[in-house]
């Protein structure tokens, strides 16, 4: 029965989408079409600068209520309710702008480029949750984020999802945050805002295919908890560094923990960490051999992945307006484009010189070339530390919440048998009182 | 024991019995949420297909009565449609019983024609009707299923929220402890772990690496390695060498070549290389580029684009272009007919204009790119300004009606695609004249004429300034020597004009004016020192650029309608009469020589490198030397 009604979810959320997706043009289109197609905005309706410090100062009352019911009420039900008030609120009210996601390209963009400022509520947006999550660990991943709450929302049979292959997806979203570094900084593209899968859902209107990957990751999302903060999300990546040395953190126990497994598989998000043994000595030596090469293969691999950013360029170049016009430009200047676009017509008719384009193209690829370096020995980094951290050896004699992969939604809690007894003596000490 | 296990399932906290009341409301609300969602995507699935597939139909049949409203019937085929329309489907009763009437008098009187007006405008009219009507009713339905979708959505939204609900509830009705299995040996678990994460990671490093490989291998275009220079218009050397427009590089009347012929005589043969008919008539000149030279021709009904071999004179191919099918009224005999204006190439393209308003381009191999049309324009005598062109700008002097009805315009169209980029309005009455593009310091001005404005615009549509200083009917083009602009109004001044200025230079830049001897229809020419005018009626008048000073004038017994042209020290003057008239440019008139056609000319001659070509009334001309020596 449950099954069925697994199936029925899912079709219903998938087709819900494609309900909301195929919503019709509020206007017939004009006699004399164009061929002009309206791009989808990637961007809310300006609000009153006063509703933005409004949404500064709730995004501070929520991340606050958050730690306070992680930290000290420990109760996954009232977290949640909180952030089915956040994902209304952050999400369908405020239509998922700004986030401290995409916040991350703002203040990318505003270090490269001199002449933009980053305004400071969305300096606000950034900072914040990153500041709570020094102290308190991933509190806004757990109640305030949208886009984790929807994910929270549609989560009904949680799967696990191997170590390795947790520790190989998550690669990508390092990736994605290098690159998404790299297109802000060079005023090309804010990725993380046009490729966001949720934000469709939020706004009830949006691009066709964004929606299909939204309803895409949703759908998974009903059987491997949160997905896309697992495996996507850009500001999840800083979150977990931070959250690695936070004062603060989520535990499973209230008191000592005595082991009794019964945590063990509670997180959907595969974030609870069992005590570790010892090694044999013939691990330990293998093991030291294998940290040897790796910490040597750590340059290579930097300058490698450094290198693949850099040969990169053409294909991360054009991601740059001016570059694809030069392109496009360059394709019909020399007959092996016989259509022009609206972009090239407007080019046109500023009269400029197409030389002058070629040579800002020829800058910005430049500027690619260097930023592709940067980006790819990012990558390498990532991936050298990765392989030296999983041959160190960890030593743990507790069940604990992983430090950087908890996201502190408190599904744990409930399953420590120190915990009930912590709420039974609080409340016959209340009865008693 | 079965029972005492029960009970500690009962008791233990967070633990419930799966098969209690709770669950199965919860169920129940699930199964409720999830049929009632079904229902709304049953009903928003034939929404959206009714939107997709029968909305589209009833917009076909929207269109296809837009096309035939265009489409003007002959007498014969109307009366057959009033006769054929169905009286009850039509909304307005009062148009309805005006029908039935209509059709009882042709059913009467077949041979009427006094019913021929009554008929086309009720026809008209009942025409019109139907479109509103539809287009009406597919508005509202459109409006309607977008209402339905929007609603069905919340209400899907909302029935799912309930299912959710429901299937959380059912499952944590469901929830059984943890039972933990006993653990494998910890040690060989951890180290087998680690090195799968290891593999794992491997194998993220080995997708980025192919990615960015599969990646690079597309084609890109490296801008450091490109043809800088690469451009789809041709370069100022490429039209230097050529004969692009009306009165060849910049429009200014002056050949790139000295060693043009200076004797031929078109009745005995002598030096013409090929005479060739024009299968229809045009006052317009020819454009020449390399090997091709093209005009144009039509008639009431037709209009046509010719491309020639420029080595044998053979009519390489015929392309025409049709748009407009309302046939126009221009003043043929003595005035521009119907294929006045001169089309212009880049080389890549030919594009050509004509009275109707249409616009059509050709590869050079005859292959209509684009057709346009921009709508009859209100010309008294009929559109005559010939094309120019700046880049892949193909640019449109389109005055037209009185100043006061605000319809002039210049339009910049795409000539790789017929778009238009731009248009600026012009304020200015319907004329005659076409304009120039000149390279003025840094900067390319498109240069244009009418009365009372000569108007200097950006190559982006944008206005760089505008002299107040012509009046009439402004035929003659504008041309630039000596660092002036050369305007003329016809029978009454030649000003010389400063283009350095921005905004309205009336009284700041006009340099001098002469009120003598000036033209109605050629343009001026002129070089650094001397301008000279060219009367229809045959007075030469030669000006000192300088100052306007007037440095000699010479009567001839010919009608001129072509514009002078230079070709280096001399005066190539070609009579209505076909005869060209060469005289050196001295400080008198210094006649050279005199060579016939033996046909009537109103075409501007076109110079190339030891060739010119000439268009009469009926042929195209090719005067030169068979082995004549090139010049660089």
């Amino acid at each position: 029965m449950i099954r069925f009604v697994y199936i029925i979810v899912g079709m219903a959320v998938l087709l819900l989408s494609s309900g909301i997706a195929s919503g019709f043009e509020r206007f017939p289109p004009p006699d004399f079409e164009s061929g002009y197609e309206q791009p989808s905005p990637t961007t809310p309706n300006p609000r009153q600068d006063i509703y933005e410090y409004i949404d500064a100062f709730v995004l501070l009352a929520v991340l606050s209520l958050a730690s306070y019911l992680v930290l000290r009420k420990r109760r996954r039900r009232l977290i949640f309710v909180l952030s089915i008030l956040s994902l209304f609120y952050f999400g369908f009210w405020r239509e998922g702008c700004v986030c401290p996601i995409g916040a991350i390209q703002n203040v990318a963009l505003s270090i490269f480029d001199s002449d933009y400022a980053v305004p400071i509520t969305v300096m606000i947006f950034f900072l914040l949750p990153l500041v709570f999550t020094l102290f308190f660990g991933r509190i806004f991943c757990a109640a305030v984020c949208p886009l984790g709450a929807i994910q929270d929302v549609v989560l009904l049979r949680p799967t696990s999802v191997p170590e390795w292959l947790e520790s190989g997806l998550r690669l990508f979203a390092y990736v994605y945050l290098a690159a998404a570094v790299l297109f802000a900084a060079t005023g090309s593209a804010f990725i993380i805002c046009r490729y966001d899968p949720f934000i469709s859902f939020f706004r009830l209107s949006g691009d066709f295919n964004m929606l299909i990957l939204g309803v895409c990751f949703l759908f998974v999302g009903m059987f491997i908890g949160r997905p896309y903060c697992r495996f996507a999300c850009p500001y999840g990546i800083i979150m977990r560094q931070l959250s690695r040395i936070s004062k603060w953190r989520v535990a499973i126990t209230p008191d000592d923990c005595i082991k009794c497994r019964l945590c063990e598989d509670s997180c959907p998000f595969g974030a609870i960490r069992a005590p570790t043994e010892d090694w044999s000595p013939q691990d330990y030596n293998k093991n030291k051999k294998l940290l040897v090469v790796l910490i040597l293969l750590l340059p290579v691999l930097v300058f490698s992945c450094g290198w693949i950013g850099f040969a990169l360029r053409p294909v991360t170049s054009r991601m740059h307006a001016t570059v694809r016009l030069a392109d496009g430009i360059y394709l019909e200047e020399t007959g092996q484009a016989q259509e022009t676009t609206d972009t090239s017509s407007a080019f046109r008719a500023t009269g400029k010189e197409v030389q002058d384009l070629y040579a800002e193209a020829l800058d910005i690829q430049a500027e690619f070339g260097l930023g592709g370096w940067i980006f790819g020995g990012f990558v390498g980094l990532v991936i050298a530390l990765k392989l030296i951290v999983l041959s160190l050896r960890r030593q743990r004699t507790d069940y604990e919440a992983g430090r950087a992969g908890c996201l502190a939604c408190g599904r744990c809690f409930e399953y420590c048998p120190k915990e009930h007894t912590k709420r039974k003596l609080a409340k016959e000490t209340i009865d008693k009182s | 024991m079965k029972t005492q296990i029960d009970d500690t399932y009962k008791k233990t906290p967070g633990n419930t019995e799966a098969t209690s009341q709770w669950y199965h409301t919860a169920v129940a609300t699930a199964v409720i949420g999830g049929v009632f969602s079904l229902i709304i995507l049953e009903v928003m699935l034939f929404n959206y297909f009714q939107r997709t597939v029968a909305e589209p139909k009833r917009a076909e049949k929207l269109d296809a009565l837009k096309i035939q409203l265009q489409q003007e019937p002959d007498d014969q085929q109307l009366i057959f449609q009033v006769l054929e329309l169905d009286p009850q489907s039509d909304v307005d009763p009062n148009r309805v019983k005006e029908l039935e009437v209509i059709q009882a008098e042709i059913r009467n009187n077949p041979d009427d024609k006094q019913l021929l007006p009554r008929i086309r405008q009720l026809y008209l009219q009942i025409k019109q009707d139907r479109i509103r009507q539809l287009d009406l009713q597919i508005r509202q339905v459109r409006m309607r299923r977008w209402d339905l979708s929007q609603k069905g959505s919340y209400l899907l939204l909302g029935s799912v929220v309930v299912l959710l609900i429901g299937v959380k509830s059912a499952y944590a009705y469901r929830k059984k402890l943890p039972a933990p299995q006993p653990a494998p040996d910890k040690r060989k678990e951890q180290a087998r772990k680690a090195m799968q994460a290891r593999w794992a990671v491997t194998v993220g490093l080995i997708t980025f690496g192919l990615t960015a490989l599969f990646l690079t291998t597309r084609p890109w275009i490296d801008f450091s390695a490109a043809d800088m220079q690469a451009t789809s218009y041709p370069s100022t050397e490429e039209i230097r060498k050529n004969w692009p427009r009306f009165r060849g590089p910049g429009g200014l009347g002056i050949s790139a070549y000295t060693n043009v012929p200076a004797s031929w005589n078109g009745k005995t043969g002598e030096a013409i290389l090929w005479k060739s008919k024009v299968p229809l008539p045009g006052h317009n000149s020819p454009i020449v580029w390399e090997d091709r030279v093209f005009v144009t021709g039509a008639d009431p009904n037709n209009r046509e684009v010719y491309c020639f071999d420029a080595l044998s004179g053979k009519l390489l191919w015929k392309r025409g272009v049709t748009g407009s099918t309302k046939p126009i009224e221009v003043m043929d005999d003595g005035g521009p007919g119907y294929a006045a204006p001169t089309a212009v190439t880049d080389g890549r393209r030919i594009c050509a204009i004509f009275p109707t308003g249409d616009v059509g381009c050709f590869d050079f191999d005859g292959k209509n790119l684009w057709t346009r049309n921009l709508g009859i324009p209100d010309s008294g005598y009929g559109h005559a300004t010939s094309l120019a062109m700046y880049r892949n700008l193909l640019l449109i002097q389109y005055d037209q009606g009185g100043a006061e009805d605000e319809i002039s315009k210049l339009i910049a169209l795409d000539t790789f695609t017929g778009r238009t980029v731009w248009e600026t309005k012009r304020p200015v009455p319907n004329s005659w004249s076409s304009p120039i593009v000149a390279e003025i310091g840094n900067q390319h001005q498109i240069i244009t004429c009418a009365d009372p404005w000569v108007i200097a615009y950006e190559p982006n549509g944008a206005e760089l300034w505008r002299a107040k200083c012509l009046g009439g009917e402004i035929a003659p083009s504008p041309i630039y020597a000596a660092g002036r602009i050369f305007a003329i109004e016809p029978y009454a001044t030649l000003i010389a004009i400063k283009p350095d200025g921005r905004g309205d230079v009336t009284k700041t830049h006009i340099d001098w004016s002469i009120d003598e001897n000036t033209p109605d229809t050629s343009s001026p020419v002129g070089n650094d020192k001397f301008i000279f005018l060219l009367t229809t009626e045959g007075m030469l008048t030669c000006y000192k650029t300088a100052d306007g000073t007037k440095s000699w004038e010479h009567e001839f017994d010919y009608n001129f309608l072509a514009s002078p042209s230079l070709v280096g020290d001399r005066l190539y003057l070609l009579s209505e009469k076909g005869v060209m008239l060469i005289a050196e440019i001295s400080t008198e008139y210094k006649e050279v020589a005199k060579c016939e056609l033996g046909e009537d000319c109103f075409a501007t001659p076109a110079f190339m490198d030891g060739r010119i070509y000439i268009r009469g009334m009926e042929n195209l001309y090719c005067i030169g030397e068979e082995e004549a020596p090139k010049q660089p």
